[in-house]
């Protein structure tokens, strides 16, 4: 454990710089509230993974998630967020103080803002550890143009299988989706995805498990292997590739079980969408309760930060200073 | 000594200017290969990488030995530009 020193205490610290925290930035540091971000991966988060967002509003032709991203990102470093790459690995209650374990050594804070979304679940299948990044994926705009004229396979029913499956077939000659019971994805995104269905570009196979992902000798993704759940027939589906999305996983796992979950690891708040821990706050979809959207990420992010402000009331903006 | 540095990239990779903002802050240019553009170059992201995904970032040191980063991997990037 590091001591508190000036370079590693911050008013703030918000673990996550996905539209939740950013947002949440904007604000604090609009307000001259000291904040600092941690993020692990890309700023914009699963937003900036998105090839197309329709319905963020104000943006009546839509836009594109990475460019959502990057103007989050600027405007609140405009107004003086410092974004820090590492990633949380956990984090102490310490009474006045809040210490965040991180992979940039210890930081301290007053204030918590956890806003760290979720990230892609596995299949947990024979291949798919084998085959990762080499024919199975979990990024449409990653990888995706790797498979120009090729067939490929997606995974899933909801909404991020449909939406990456129709963006995939911007390369890929044919899509087969497998969806293990039936679609849950939104009737907006149905009725677009009938277009594809009609057009011959996809076919979709309810009531599917998949149960295994075959390569060749070559190590190549050729197969995949699973299970007409109606008749318990086999199904085999020749493909080049597969993309997953079945789901996402709450990525709260650095908290350690400090901060009081729902059934499924999202965390859970009071109306000052503070958690169970006094002075760590929560939004976007790490909330449970988050309706799991870019628009109420964001809102949640405004929210967070005017109930940090209130809580910082009476105490020092500048913690620095206290060092 | 890094002799030169280039970055497979796709249009719509998240991650991909993650890479190029981490190298420009550094101080190091790069060619980039944009995989959407010259599409014929996969092959040769691929056989360098061994990984159908973006970015690929190959780094040639002065003595022609070369560092494959695959991903926004700053573990690796970082010890490769070094
Ligand atoms: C394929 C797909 C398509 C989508 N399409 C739409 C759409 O069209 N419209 C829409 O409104 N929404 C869409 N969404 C949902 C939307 O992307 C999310 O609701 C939104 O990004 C949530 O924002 P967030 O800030 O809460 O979390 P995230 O965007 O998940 O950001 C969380 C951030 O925290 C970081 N993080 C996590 N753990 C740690 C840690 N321990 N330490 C440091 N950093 C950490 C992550 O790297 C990430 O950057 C889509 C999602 C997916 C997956």
């Amino acid at each position: 454990m590091s001591k508190r020193t000036k370079e590693n205490t911050h008013t703030v610290i918000m673990i996550g710089a996905g539209p939740a925290a950013l947002s949440a930035a904007i604000y604090t540091t609009r307000e001259d509230i000291e904040t600092m971000l941690v993020e692990k991966g890309v700023p914009g988060g699963l937003a900036a993974v998105t090839d197309w967002v329709d319905n963020y509003p104000g943006f009546p032709e839509g836009l594109a998630g990475l460019e959502l991203a990057g103007n989050l990102q600027k405007q609140a470093e405009r107004f003086g967020a410092v974004i820090d790459f590492g990633e949380v690995t956990a984090l102490h209650d310490e009474g006045e103080w809040k210490r965040l374990e991180t992979t940039l050594g210890d930081l301290y804070a007053k204030v918590v803002l956890v806003a760290t979304g979720s990230d892609y679940k596995k299949l947990g299948i024979p291949g798919e550890v084998q085959y990762y990044a080499r024919g199975v994926h979990y990024c449409a705009t990653c990888d995706g143009a790797f498979y120009r004229d090729k067939r490929l396979v997606v995974v899933g029913g909801g909404n991020s299988a449909v939406q990456e499956a129709m963006f995939l077939t911007r390369f890929a000659s044919h899509i087969d989706l497998m969806v293990r019971s039936k679609l849950r994805a939104s009737d907006v995104l149905q009725k677009e995805l009938q277009k594809f269905v009609d057009e011959g570009k996809i076919t979709v196979h309810l009531a599917t498990t998949t149960d295994e992902i075959v390569g060749d000798e070559d190590n190549k993704v050729v197969q995949v292997k699973g299970t007409d759940t109606k008749t318990s027939s086999p199904v085999k589906i020749d493909t080049d590739g597969v993309f997953v999305f079945v789901g996402l996983k709450p990525n709260s796992e650095f908290a350690g079980g400090q901060l009081e979950t729902d059934e499924v690891g999202l965390i859970k708040t009071d109306e000052n969408l503070m958690s169970s821990m006094k002075g760590v706050f929560v939004a976007g979809d790490i909330r449970s309760g988050a309706t799991m959207q870019v628009a109420s990420a964001v809102g949640e992010g405004a929210t967070a930060a005017l109930k940090i402000r209130e809580y910082l009331e009476g105490h020092t903006i500048n913690v620095q200073e206290e060092v | 000594m890094v002799k030169n540095i280039t970055i497979f990239t796709t249009k719509t990779c998240a991650y991909c200017p993650m890479v190029k903002r981490y190298l420009a802050a550094k101080g190091l240019s790069y060619d980039e290969v944009n995989l959407d553009e010259e599409p014929q170059r996969q092959q040769e992201a691929l056989a360098i990488s061994g990984a159908l995904t973006v970015p690929v970032t190959v780094v040639t040191r002065q003595d022609d030995s070369r560092e494959v980063v695959v991903g926004y991997n700053l573990a690796k990037l970082a010890p490769a530009i070094a």
